[in-house]
């Protein structure tokens, strides 16, 4: 009973906060519509995707630290998405992020495999470098185009407030379709991602085809975290550290950690933009905010468990 | 044994004594590593003094025959001191480090980086002592006065227009009143939107820009007009329904962001923009 209590003050708070997102500061219909909505729906599916992702990967990869970006697919986004940037094609920033996404994909499960068999720790060590080569390329970017920081530093930090135009908005909207299915899709691969995550040979006993399995969360993972930070940069701490909490109440059964790391995830990062706007006059990176708020909290978990 | 450490010694020593400043023929002419400053030294008719400049001191276009000691942020030392000047000019910010680096080296530096239009005009002063032409300062900026208070009083009781200046697209930036050029903007009778933010340019909430209904927009962001009146949800805001969008080849930013005399022109052009927009009120 109580527990049940719990569970929907949990679900009503998020939407306290969704309603609070929408409707703060009494804006009138068009910016309700025309600005908010669109923000809305794209920290919701930023911060969806990245705790979602964060637990899968969390999971899979047998490593409390993994998270969306370790695999370096981010700073290849971010790195693609820079270099049309400044070279003065902003509109088509999140295409650029896409790409560096896909290739950075492409090099990271390359150098996963070894003599044709996947290896974890491969992967691991493999999307640390490839990450660290595009951060370097992103701070030799900074170094030499010095007008172009406050851009860098949006994409580096965090960046919610993405002004659409129509054609961007539709595009956008097919993307976050796109993104949308596949994140659907995947929870209906948790029982295989929690029997997996019992040891290869145990997996295939039970009849998954286990590299297949692998591959194609990958290759989806890739492309919805690309979206994702082609458009609103990369976003600290969400995807590593909202599963963790989220495992603090339901210890196991990756279907249920992953609808609540979903709803969770959205939901703070909610929370954290609408401080970024609020907190000064002028808008903080929310990256920032996240980290502030998050990290001080989960210490506190940490602690109050060990009571 | 022995030996070799006395003639280590000696050897040691003749370095340290060689150290000296090899470098006796007498110090002559300015770097300036500030376009700003070089503009105001220029116009105080001191081009002929300036052996050296940075990459983005562009005006006027005589100055580009002078030797170039590096872009604003990245200075190469070894080119001022290969010019041996008697006075450097830095502005703030990241060249700081590098005045205090030649200051070390025993070069009279001079910071300059006036953040209003009274600051300016005692920094013209003071360029004008230091260059010796006193007198030329005293005239300039005596005039420069004159052309403010004219301008000033132009806008009196007229409506003040709302503008918006957009520096940077994504994420949006504009400046505040504090900045330079925001003080430009009240100063030609127009109305900031950010009066008062955290800095003088600074990330802004583009709900604010929408909420805040601004009847001029000046963009320097390099966005076109075509994207500006597709931004969802921007399409009601005045100036961007009346097309008031002024972009650089309207208003060269650096006649409303630089201080210097050309500011004076600057604030003009905003006048007679903030003007134009009265006329059709």
């Amino acid at each position: 009973m109580k527990k049940t209590l719990f569970w929907i003050l949990f679900f009503l708070t998020g939407l306290a906060v969704i309603i609070a997102y929408l409707f703060i500061g009494k804006p009138n219909t068009n910016i309700i519509t025309q600005v908010r909505i669109p923000r809305l729906l794209l920290t919701l599916f930023t911060g969806m995707a990245l705790a979602g992702i964060g637990s899968i990967y969390q999971l899979m990869l047998a490593n409390p630290l993994a998270e969306p970006y370790i695999l370096g697919i981010s700073s290849g986004a971010a790195f693609g998405s820079i270099v049309l940037g400044i070279t003065g094609f902003i509109m088509l920033m999140p295409i650029g992020g896409f790409i560096g996404a896909g290739l950075t994909m492409l090099l990271v499960w390359k150098l996963a495999h070894h003599r044709g068999r996947f290896d974890k720790t491969r992967l691991l060590i493999a999307g640390v470098i490839v990450g660290m080569f595009f951060a370097s390329g992103i701070s030799l970017i900074m170094y030499l185009h010095q007008q172009d920081t406050a851009l860098i530093l949006g994409t580096l930090m965090g960046n919610l407030g993405h002004i659409f135009t129509k054609n961007e908005w539709i595009s956008f909207l097919f993307l976050f379709s796109v993104s949308l299915l596949i994140l659907i899709y995947l929870y209906f691969k948790s029982t295989a991602i929690d029997i997996l995550s019992n040891g290869d040979l145990y997996a295939a006993s039970l009849g998954i085809n286990v590299l297949a399995l692998r591959k194609q969360i990958f290759v989806l993972t890739s492309i919805v975290i690309g979206i994702s930070v082609a458009y609103a940069g990369i976003i600290g701490f969400v995807g590593l550290i909202i599963p963790h909490i989220i495992r603090f109440f339901v210890p196991s059964g990756q279907k249920n950690i992953y609808l609540l790391s979903l709803w969770t995830g959205g939901i703070f990062l909610l929370a954290c933009d609408m401080l970024a706007k609020h907190l000064l006059s002028m808008e903080l990176p929310v990256g920032i905010i996240t980290s502030f708020i998050g990290c001080p909290f989960f210490m506190w978990l940490l602690l109050k468990r060990d009571n | 044994m022995k030996k070799i450490v006395y003639v280590a010694l000696i050897i040691l020593a003749m370095f340290v004594f060689s150290c000296k400043q090899m470098n006796s023929k007498a110090k002559k002419g300015i770097v300036v590593l500030s376009p700003e400053v070089a503009e105001i030294i220029c116009a105080l008719d001191a081009e002929e003094d300036i052996i050296g400049i940075t990459a983005e001191c562009n005006y006027p276009s005589s100055l580009q025959q002078k030797k170039v000691v590096g872009s604003f942020s990245v200075i190469d030392k070894e080119a001022i001191i290969a010019l041996n000047p008697e006075l450097v000019f830095c502005s703030s910010l990241e060249q700081e480090s590098v005045a205090l680096d030649l200051k070390n080296l025993g070069y009279s530096v001079e910071v300059i980086y006036p953040k209003s239009i009274m600051e300016m005009l005692s920094a013209i002063e003071r360029i004008g002592i230091l260059i010796d032409r006193k007198e030329q300062a005293t005239k300039q900026i005596s005039q420069m006065k004159q052309e403010i208070l004219n301008i000033k009083e132009n806008s009196i009781g007229k409506t003040r227009p709302k503008v918006y200046l957009e520096i940077y697209r994504n994420p949006l930036m504009s400046v505040s009143d504090a900045s330079f050029i925001g003080e430009l903007i009240e100063t030609a009778g127009g109305d900031n939107i950010f009066p008062t933010l955290e800095r003088d340019y600074a990330r802004i909430n583009p709900e604010a820009v929408i909420a805040a209904k601004p009847d001029i927009m000046i963009c320097y962001s390099q966005d076109t007009l075509e994207n500006i009146i597709n931004r969802k949800g921007w399409l009601n805001i005045p100036a961007i329904q009346n097309r008031k969008i002024y972009f650089e080849k309207e208003i060269n930013p650096d006649l409303i962001q630089r201080a210097t005399p050309r500011c004076i022109q600057g604030m003009k052009q905003l006048a007679s923009i903030f003007d134009s927009w009265r006329k059709e009120q």
